[in-house]
């Protein structure tokens, strides 16, 4: 990790005040997102594609400023301290990145261009690949390897240079399981040596499994930020519920579903599947068995569980989230 | 000591745009048209009773056209670099905006020069050893870098407007030829040509490349390639404050 930068002991190492940013001047893509981040923290921005998590990433990463509030990064300024911070953030973007090289020599020459000297670039590259699993095709171009192994080259390479931040704009996108975790794991442990990260995903997993703190945005705004635990705890006195019915009987049975329960519960329906949030589970398995066998459609699946924070998560976009009905 | 910026931009951008492929575009379509229509064109002109040799009069047209294919690598860098998110990836490293497209500007000089130097030596083998004076060689080589910077810099602007590889290319390639063969790099000027050829001819920036290298090449440098110097000087400020101004106005990704 680098030096502490123009940030006093325990004060946020990032932090947004009412940051509003709109690309065309009509409609906001950020609007007053304020938050902080502290030092060795892992924040997570969870939300929906177009929710406002990469036009955040990149007015934290100076390459937009935002149209109004302040923003701080390492206590420099973006609008006129950038070259500071961005001597200090490595970046993960979404969209796929890459040198025309081979894939040994896109890590050489991202550390060269990060100013990582040549003795220091061949064993951290060396380090890399095999943490990353690189080796079967470190010699080959990078756009003759798969979309997969494009984006673990290209999150191998952030790690050729020190930095304080760490931006990660859906960094496991088209990542198998296994290096999922270990991209995972490569974080924790940075994590756990001060790296301060900032993580955008739309896995709830992920976010559950590394994050500390979590917003929750959606159409630009947080609707929700604290914990993972606070999240979830916030909804511990409720219970969820998912079932699923016959494809052909989804059309009719979802519709009659959120009618019966009214208020008393979020319904969130994705094709012949719901998720039911409520507060009386046995009341609510009675009412749905109940309409089923009015309807005369059959339940495939039906189960209790506790909340996660997939939960948490729909529970917070709400009705804009394809939700029928709310609590 | 840590290397400037530039310099750490330059060395990326000569070593990403030096796989095999792009030198014998570079390198290879220059020398194959010095080549073939050297000796092809030279038949003709000698059948025609003409006494000078014709490829003595393309060798220092083929250097001058070193600075179109420079400006071609130039605009092709922003673009590549654009489709695949490493402008994006470079703006949020230690680099500024302006950092990087001097950083641009600088190796397609590079590669202009480098092209013209080539042609050179190709011309004499081809041609045996030629005395170029010293102040030939200077307004060869400075005819060239003008023309790099001017050239990148036209295809920086129409790069930083165009999105479509589609597009982006196919402009290029009508450019190439249009620039190239309203020129005075295959042939002379001549009162003869229509008029709509001659205007294009005396506006386009390649011809007064093209002489100056030739009369460079020649030793027969005149006060008109100073005044060609300064016109396409002019041309170049120009061109590069429009071409900077429309990069620093546009997107950093084609997402």
């Amino acid at each position: 990790m680098l030096s502490a930068g123009r940030v006093p002991d325990g004060g946020p190492i990032i932090s947004a005040e009412a940051i509003r940013h709109s690309y065309d001047g009509k409609r906001f893509a950020l609007d007053n997102v304020s938050f902080q981040v502290g030092r060795g923290e892992v924040f997570g921005l969870l939300g929906r594609n177009g929710a406002g998590k990469s036009t955040l990433i990149k007015a934290m990463t100076t390459l937009i400023q935002p149209t109004s509030g302040q923003l701080r990064i390492l206590g420099y300024d973006p609008r006129k301290e950038g070259r500071k911070i961005r001597d200090r953030i490595g970046v993960v973007q979404q969209g796929e990145s890459f040198e025309f090289a081979s894939v040994e020599a896109n890590l050489d020459l991202y550390g060269f261009l990060w100013r990582v000297p040549k003795s220091e670039r061949k064993p951290r590259a060396e380090a890399l690949i095999e943490r990353f699993g690189l080796g079967e095709f470190r010699r080959r171009r990078s756009w003759d390897i798969s979309g997969g192994q494009k984006r673990r080259v290209q999150v191998a390479r952030e790690f050729m240079h020190n930095m304080d931040i760490l931006f990660l704009d859906e960094p496991t996108l088209g990542l198998d399981v296994l290096m999922r975790r270990v991209l995972l794991d490569s974080i924790r442990a940075e994590v756990q040596r001060g790296l301060t990260v900032v993580f955008t995903t739309h896995n709830l997993e992920e976010a559950d499994y590394l994050c500390d703190r979590i917003a929750v945005i959606e159409e630009g705004r947080i609707l929700a930020l604290d914990t993972v635990e606070n999240l979830k705890r916030l909804y511990s006195g409720k219970k969820t519920i998912d079932l699923t019915v016959g494809a052909s009987e989804a059309a009719r049975f979802f519709p009659a579903l959120v009618e019966a329960f009214g208020s008393r519960a979020s319904v969130k329906t994705t094709g012949n599947a719901a998720v039911l949030l409520v507060e009386d589970p046995k009341e609510a398995l009675a009412t749905i068995v109940d309409l089923s066998q009015r309807l005369g459609v059959h339940l495939e699946w039906l189960t209790i569980r506790q909340n996660t924070l997939e939960d948490v998560f729909l529970r917070s976009i709400g009705p804009q989230g394809n939700s029928h009905g709310s609590s | 000591m840590a290397l400037p910026n530039l310099v750490r931009l330059i060395y990326r951008n000569v070593r990403v745009n030096t796989d095999p492929a792009s030198l014998v575009i570079l390198l290879g379509l220059p020398a194959m048209y010095l080549i073939f229509f050297g000796y092809g064109f030279g038949a003709f002109a000698a059948a025609a009773g003409s006494t000078g040799g014709y490829i003595s009069f393309l060798a220092p047209g083929m250097m001058a056209f070193q600075a179109v294919m420079a400006g071609t690598v130039g605009g092709s860098m922003l673009w590549a670099d654009r489709r695949w998110g490493m402008l994006a990836q470079l703006l949020v490293g230690p680099f500024t905006r302006i950092e990087y497209l001097f950083g641009i500007m600088l190796t397609s000089l590079l590669f202009g020069l480098g092209g013209a130097a080539v042609m050179l030596a190709l011309a004499i083998v081809l041609l045996g050893a030629a005395t170029v004076p010293l102040a030939g060689g200077l307004a060869i080589f400075g005819a060239i870098a003008l023309g790099s910077i001017f050239f990148g810099s036209l295809m920086l602007f129409i790069s930083a407007h165009i999105k479509s590889n589609t597009a982006y290319n196919s402009i290029q390639v009508l450019l190439i030829f249009l620039v190239n063969f309203a020129s005075t790099v295959f042939y002379p000027f001549s009162s003869r040509l229509p008029y709509a050829l001659q205007v294009l001819f005396v506006v386009n920036p390649l011809t007064y490349i093209a002489d100056t290298a030739r009369d460079g090449y020649n030793g027969a440098l005149t006060v008109t390639n100073g005044y060609e110097m300064v016109v396409l000087a002019v041309e170049t400020v120009v061109l590069l404050v429009l071409a900077t101004r429309a990069y620093l106005r546009s997107d950093v990704s084609t997402e």
